[in-house]
């Protein structure tokens, strides 16, 4: 595929770990998809038949309890990777929350170009990890943390990982629009849009994020931001 | 210094990781049961993991335990897919009752399998049971620990970590099959450290083939400049009717009984002159460790693992052979890994054998832990005119005191624990076989 060339998130996907000719090879095997929000791209439990990179847009991933009920365990942003290679059984369900763009394989063509490619299995371990790190905190915040200390992290990582395309730097936005509206913010969270808009006025009302548009944040005081972020278990 | 008297130790005794001991699992107990047990497990009751990965790079010819060699990656991946399916029912089952603090992972050598494997397990138990921090602790083998592995240790936040040593000496690695230098353990030790393990014990073996005191004794040397936390000092127990692959281990090289005694107590000696305090009868930590700290405020436990501070009284086992330990039975999950994945792949819990823990039988297991774990229980009431000539042969010889309605061990009891504790098993008479000697 030649978009590979021009991909926005080249830098920071997990293809960034091969050289030109690498890159080459797995965009050939590479198919471009786009999501609509609600859209399910893999499903809970079935093969796992394929493994993607976002290049654009939020998805989330989800599992389903015993009692039919749904539960989010983690929401991904551009230029994460998503789906099991060398497994066989889909853990989550994956779903768009606003409109993606997502480059897949099929896990078969994957695994057998990560095999040949160390340096990609290389990353893949390191993803895992993060993944693991990731799902702890987000455990933590659905188990653990008021109202506050959720939104606080909420948008925290969400001033991370949803850098601007191309951008290979770490540094977090100090400005950024949210891809979706409160009640979707609020189920994710697994709090009531009410709670989630009265807490979002009043870190606004304390001067630590101002809200110039509906979509629009902008942090002003990240140090006051983390620290109702920080729990006691952390 | 413990004193060797041959005529108590006669008798071959269960290790007592469970009473009533897994030569009392019959087919009794089956999924339905298992089921019905985990239906009693109520809300926020501690939960604590064993998943069992029953595959190592190389099979020691002196292991008991169920395992086989990782050497098809299809077969490594087809145990896994079982694994996560079995975890996924069990948790789908409690539906979020229990609080999961501990995952052990015990084998065979978990780290057999893909350091990816590995944190997908993690990742998948964590999410599963909704366990944001749980005590994680993994048994290694020390041969071939690549730096992924050491990452993953580091990234997964693995707590303790137990090493599969035996014996530092090459003549007696080779004659027991498992070739593993000491450098190896060396600069795994201080790798562990450095990715946060804070607690890592050695397992060692006396009673090996061509082993003597002062080989053992080399051994303790070297691993007390290693520095464990803990120690676990174990009794290799030659049973090759039972175990073939130990066959292969030269009978007439193993050391006699009295010698056997003799390294269990110099052994002893050596490690608490180091300033390790024992443990029960083999394990010895240092005082500082949680371990020795659960032993000094009675809190100390025993489940199939060996000793433990795990305080936890629901152990769910995952993988082929592991045992669940609940509070009304134990069950355990089919041997063969065949057997195992077909009931998994069916949707069902693969329990194949396992035994009922009722009132009188608690009541009997109760008594056996304090002796072991603690050096003393209540005296019962009534006791057969056996059981009262047996226990009196070890107060003549000043290793027990019975008074105010307590047997009492003194320190110099511990290779005799065993042996005491099986006085108060109703299930020992008459029976024989099966059982390794006391020391």
């Amino acid at each position: 595929m030649d978009h590979c060339s021009s991909c926005v998130v080249r830098n920071r996907a997990i293809c960034s770990s091969l050289d030109a000719g690498g890159v080459n090879a797995l965009g050939k095997i590479g198919r471009h998809h786009r999501l609509v929000p609600g859209q399910t791209l893999i499903w809970e439990g079935e093969d796992s038949t394929v493994v993607a990179n976002v290049i654009d847009g939020v998805l989330k991933l989800s599992t389903s309890l015993s009692d039919g009920r749904e539960q989010i365990v983690g929401v991904v942003y551009p230029s994460d990777f998503i789906g099991r290679p060398f497994g066989a059984r889909a853990q989550h369900n994956v779903t768009a929350l606003t409109d993606a763009h997502v480059c897949t394989f099929s896990s078969s063509d994957f695994d057998r170009f990560a095999r040949e490619h160390p340096e990609l299995e290389h990353k893949l371990l390191d993803r895992t990890l993060s993944e693991l790190d990731r799902t702890r905190r987000w455990l933590l915040l659905l188990g653990r943390m008021t109202a506050s200390e959720k939104l606080a992290n909420f948008l925290l990582d969400m001033s991370e990982r949803i850098a601007p395309s191309g951008c290979k730097t770490e540094a977090p936005l100090d400005s950024f629009d949210i891809p979706f509206g409160r009640q979707q913010i609020a189920d994710i969270l697994g709090l009531t849009i009410e709670t989630v808009s009265r807490r979002l006025n009043d870190f606004k009302a304390q001067k630590i994020i101002a809200v110039p548009t509906r979509r629009r944040i902008e942090i002003l005081n990240r140090a006051a931001l983390s620290d109702i972020a920080a729990t006691p278990n952390r | 210094m413990w004193t060797h008297y041959p005529e108590l130790l006669q008798r071959p005794v269960p290790r007592y990781t469970s009473y009533p001991t897994a030569a009392d699992f019959t087919d009794q107990v089956g999924a339905q049961r298992y089921v019905q047990a985990l239906d009693a497990i109520e809300d926020g009751t501690p939960l604590s993991l064993y998943v069992h990965i029953p595959f190592c790079e190389e099979i020691c010819w002196y292991c008991g335990c169920n395992t086989a060699r990782s050497n098809k990656r299809s077969r490594l991946s087809a145990y896994l897919d079982s694994l996560h399916e079995e975890i996924a029912l069990a948790a789908h089952h409690l539906a979020g009752r229990g609080r999961v603090q501990r995952i052990s992972f015990g084998g065979g050598s978990p780290n057999a399998i893909e350091p990816l494997d590995f944190v997908r397990l993690v990742g998948d138990i964590i999410i599963a049971f909704q366990a944001e921090d749980p005590l994680i602790s993994v048994e290694i083998d020390p041969r071939q620990v690549a730096d992924d592995w050491i990452s993953v240790l580091r990234s997964a936040r693995v707590r303790y970590a137990s090493m599969g040593v035996q014996t530092f000496d090459p003549l007696v690695q080779e004659a027991i099959g498992r070739v593993q230098p000491y450098e190896d353990v060396l600069s795994l030790t201080h790798k562990l450290r450095d990715a946060g393990v804070s607690s890592i014990n050695f397992d060692l073996m006396y009673g090996l083939p061509h082993q003597d005191q002062h080989l053992l004794m080399e051994t303790l040397e070297q691993t007390v400049s290693l520095s464990p936390d803990r120690i676990a000092l174990f009794g290799y127990a030659h049973m090759p009717h039972i175990i073939p692959r130990q066959r292969r281990i030269d009978t007439a090289a193993l050391p006699g009984e009295a010698v056997r005694f003799a390294m269990a107590a110099t052994g002893h000696d050596f490690l608490v002159e180091q300033g390790y305090q024992p443990i029960g009868f083999d394990h010895f930590a240092k005082p500082d460790d949680p371990l020795a700290i659960a032993a000094r405020e009675g809190r100390l436990h025993r489940n199939f693992q060996g000793f433990t501070d795990d305080e936890s009284e629901h152990l769910i086992g995952f993988g082929a052979s592991a045992i669940s330990q609940l509070p009304g039975l134990y069950a355990q999950n089919a041997k063969n890994a065949g057997v195992y994945r077909a009931a998994v792949a069916e949707g069902h819990f693969p329990i194949e054998r396992g035994v009922e823990r009722d009132s009188e039988s608690r009541r009997h297991g109760t008594l056996i832990n304090d002796i072991l774990c603690h050096g003393k229980a209540p005296l019962p009431h009534r006791l057969t005119q056996e059981q009262s000539e047996t226990l009196e042969e070890f107060v003549q010889r000043g290793l027990v005191t019975t008074g105010a309605g307590q047997v009492h061990l003194r320190p110099a009891a511990a290779p005799y624990a065993r042996t005491i504790a099986a006085i108060f098993d109703p299930r020992m008479a008459g029976r024989i076989g099966s059982f390794s000697a006391p020391v």
